[in-house]
């Protein structure tokens, strides 16, 4: 383990709410990458949800750090935080929501920003698209006016100036026949165009940074890649920063550049991608990978992928939120894993990280996936017994 | 609908398709002549009903005319004339026969023509029906627009707390508390009574305000609700709010150009559906207010047994009802793109 890692200050430059427990030192402050200063600085990010008085903590002290022109992916299963946590950037949550901790887009905090504030922020330096285009579009206007809508919000230009931009942006994102298109409605497109409209949507105010949020879900194989290529292609033109959200870590490994790996609303590990998956850390990273070496696999078992329930939001585990389902797990992890810098530029919440000498990986029953919480801890018990022995 | 299955685009000629079948192909037209066929059953079954309702009430035309002293020949002799001797059935024949040559009949009491009754009394409930309406709408969309603008805000709740109060009240309830009110206690317009539009306009609407404000007042609180829910669901559930607002327009645009557009399908769905039960309480309403329109004459033709002027009124009720329904396809048709193109 590395010694001269930052360990990251509670209580500093956010919005205190009682909430922040003492198991100081929790999440870590990243220390500046080298090309410049970082574009997007999340922070100890904390959203609530108040629902008929129960209590959902969807993110639960995310941090994770961003250069300019990055192409970084947030991957974790369904209800991980990943599309909370991403329009809390842009100050799309609803009124149930309470926001804390810290946002920093190029240096200025966004959490506390006045609608005002917020409404030249959205489309002007962070743009979104979102996963289901046939919702997305609004059904009863045509392409050309809600294209038309976001160029306005955007530029001081006259009616003949708006129409031209939109037709410009139809042609960016490679949409065939944009001047007809600009007459048409969304139900008159297919899936694919339909995503392209949303991207040229989200370009019309020359956004830094544009978060897709499973973007390519709802489409087919071809289009996704065709969509995501298309995406590679105008981030390199326009110099914007993407982060592309997924529960698809195949997608994430093609085309990011970078990996923050969310489980239940925190980043558990967060690297480049080559040394993510050349040395995964995280037990849960690797359940997602199915990467337990093929050797240590009994022939014909089960792979390992991510067994028992994702955890509940209003009702977390003590400790490491991972524990119930994780093979690795020990006593020691009733103790929160605080999110460090460990190797360069690897960042990972756990205790006993795989590939280390602190793994305590049961060497061949992991790859029978317990199927209940109660099961995978019992698993452990008895594996770490067996190795005693 | 059946429709292609080939995406379609507008301007897009088919050579397939003949001339003669595009125009006919056209969605709004097929809808107008559906909705013209399903007109006859409706019609044929509503007169046929309230003709067999009639025909259970005891008593007939010729015996209220005459009253209950007249002698038993008289009567028949009377019934003879009018033609109410001859079987149920062929009496509604022969009406129908009629009424399909446009030629609804005389009044059995008065002999005026039932077309010259309708002439008259039309105008009345149509005005009171169309002031109720107007002005409820005019009212319930900005209310629920202010509403939804801001959920759980101040206007939010006082336009809540008013439509509560106001549904909960019944509409001859509220009738005769707007007398009670506006013409007792403060003697600002008439209680009763009708002056025609030919008298002069003012003289006109000071004996509709109250009738039309008795209908339309729960109509607007109801209105109100609706539609400042559908809002609200819009702009809290539908992924295209999520977009507007991501495009970083302001809240009154996503409210008026986004949710409110989605939303008015629904208050053209409510505001068609309920002028069926709306008509209903005109009944109500020019018996209180004594207003010489259709509702009052349906009235009193069941009191006297005038069956055809009976018919007179059921059958424009129903017309009015299925009128009111295309009204709302074809709006819709009009409003929504994906109907428009018939791909839906
Ligand atoms: N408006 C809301 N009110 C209450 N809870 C919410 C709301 N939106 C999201 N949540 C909860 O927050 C948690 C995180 O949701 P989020 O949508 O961020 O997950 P996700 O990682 O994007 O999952 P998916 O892969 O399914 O999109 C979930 O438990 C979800 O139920
Ligand atoms: S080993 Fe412990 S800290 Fe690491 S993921 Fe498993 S439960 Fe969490
Ligand atoms: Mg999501």
């Amino acid at each position: 383990m590395r010694a001269d890692r930052t360990t990251y200050a509670t209580g500093d430059a956010y919005v205190s709410t009682g909430m922040i427990d003492s198991r100081a030192p929790a999440e870590a402050h990243r220390t500046p990458a080298a090309p410049g200063e970082p574009l997007l600085t999340v922070e100890d990010l904390r959203v609530q949800f108040t629902r008929g008085g129960r209590r959902i903590n969807a993110v639960n002290g995310l941090s994770y750090e961003m250069v300019p022109g990055k192409l970084m992916a947030i991957i974790g299963e369904s209800g991980s935080g990943k599309s909370v946590s991403s329009r809390a950037l842009m100050g799309l949550l609803p009124g149930t929501a309470t926001i804390t901790g810290s946002i920093r887009f190029d240096g200025r905090e966004l959490i506390g920003l006045d609608e005002k504030e917020l409404r030249k922020l959205r489309g002007g330096d962070i743009a979104m698209v979102f996963q289901d285009p046939a919702r997305s579009l609004n059904p009863t206007m045509k392409i050309g006016a809600q294209i038309s809508e976001a160029v306005r919000a955007h530029a001081d230009l006259d009616k003949k100036g708006v129409q031209a931009r939109a037709v410009e942006l139809l042609r960016l994102v490679r949409l065939p026949a944009p001047e007809r298109r600009f007459h048409e409605y969304p139900h008159q497109l297919s899936g694919g165009m339909r995503q392209r409209v949303m991207i040229a949507i989200a370009l019309a105010g020359e956004p830094r940074l544009l978060i897709a949020d499973e973007a390519t879900t709802a489409l087919d194989v071809t289009t996704q890649a065709q969509i995501m290529e298309l995406l590679v292609e105008l981030r390199e033109r326009l110099g914007m920063a993407v982060i592309m959200i997924s529960h698809d870590l195949g997608l994430a490994a093609s085309y990011a550049e970078d990996v923050v790996v969310m489980y239940a609303g925190r980043a558990v590990e967060h690297a480049p991608v080559r040394t993510l998956f050349s040395n995964v850390r995280m037990p849960y990273t690797r359940a997602l990978l199915g990467a337990i070496p093929a050797l240590e696999r009994e022939p014909h078992s089960m792979l390992p992928v991510t067994p028992g329930q994702p955890p509940d939001m209003s009702a977390l585990p003590q400790g490491c939120p991972f524990r119930p389902r994780c093979p690795n797990a020990t006593d020691k992890c009733l103790e929160h894993p605080p999110f460090l810098e460990h190797e360069p530029d690897h960042w990972y919440a756990c205790w006993h990280p795989a590939g280390t000498e602190l793994d305590t990986a049961p060497e061949v029953t992991a790859a029978v996936a317990p199927a209940t919480a109660a099961e995978a801890a019992h698993h452990s018990t008895a594996h770490d017994q067996g190795a005693a022995q | 609908m059946t429709t292609a299955a080939l995406p379609r685009v507008p301007g897009d000629r088919d050579p397939r398709v003949s001339p003669l079948r595009r125009v006919t192909g056209s969605p709004a037209l097929r809808l107008v002549g559906k909705r013209l066929l399903m007109a006859i059953p409706i019609m044929l079954g509503v007169t046929i009903l309230t003709f067999w309702v009639l025909s259970l009430i005891p008593g007939n035309a010729a015996q209220q005319l005459l009253g209950a002293e007249a002698s038993p020949e008289d009567v028949a002799q009377l019934e003879e004339q009018l033609g109410l001797n001859e079987s149920g059935v062929s009496r509604y024949l022969s009406w129908l026969g009629n009424a399909l040559h446009g030629d609804l009949g005389n009044s059995l009491v008065s002999r005026q023509p039932v077309s010259e009754i309708l002439a008259d009394r039309l105008p009345v409930t149509g005005e009171l029906v169309l002031l109720a309406f107007v002005v409820s709408l005019l009212l319930a969309i900005p209310v629920a627009l202010l509403a939804a603008h801001k959920p759980n805000g101040l206007m939010d709740r006082i336009s809540m707390m008013i439509s509560t109060l106001g549904l909960s009240v019944a509409n001859y309830v509220l009738a005769l508390l707007l007398v009670l009110v506006f013409a007792v206690t403060l003697g600002w317009l008439p209680a009763i009574g009708y002056v025609p539009l030919s008298d002069g306009l003012w003289a006109n609407l000071k004996t509709m305000i109250l009738p039309s404000a008795a209908i339309g007042l729960p109509l607007f609180c109801f209105y109100t609700r609706f539609l400042r829910g559908d809002l609200v669901d819009q702009l809290q559930q539908e992924e295209y709010v999520t977009t507007a607002r991501a495009k970083g327009v302001g809240s009154w645009q996503v409210l008026l150009r986004h949710a409110f557009r989605n939303s008015s399908f629904g208050l053209i769905t409510v505001v068609g559906l309920n002028l069926g039960a709306l008509i209903g309480g005109t009944v109500i309403i020019e018996q209180i207010f004594a207003l010489p329109g259709v509702g009052q004459m349906l009235l009193q033709a069941i009191n006297t047994r005038d069956f055809v002027v009976v018919q007179a009124a059921v059958v424009i009720f129903a017309l009015v009802a299925v009128l009111a329904n295309l009204v709302v396809d074809l709006m819709y048709a009009v409003l929504d793109p994906r109907i428009r193109y018939g791909s839906r």
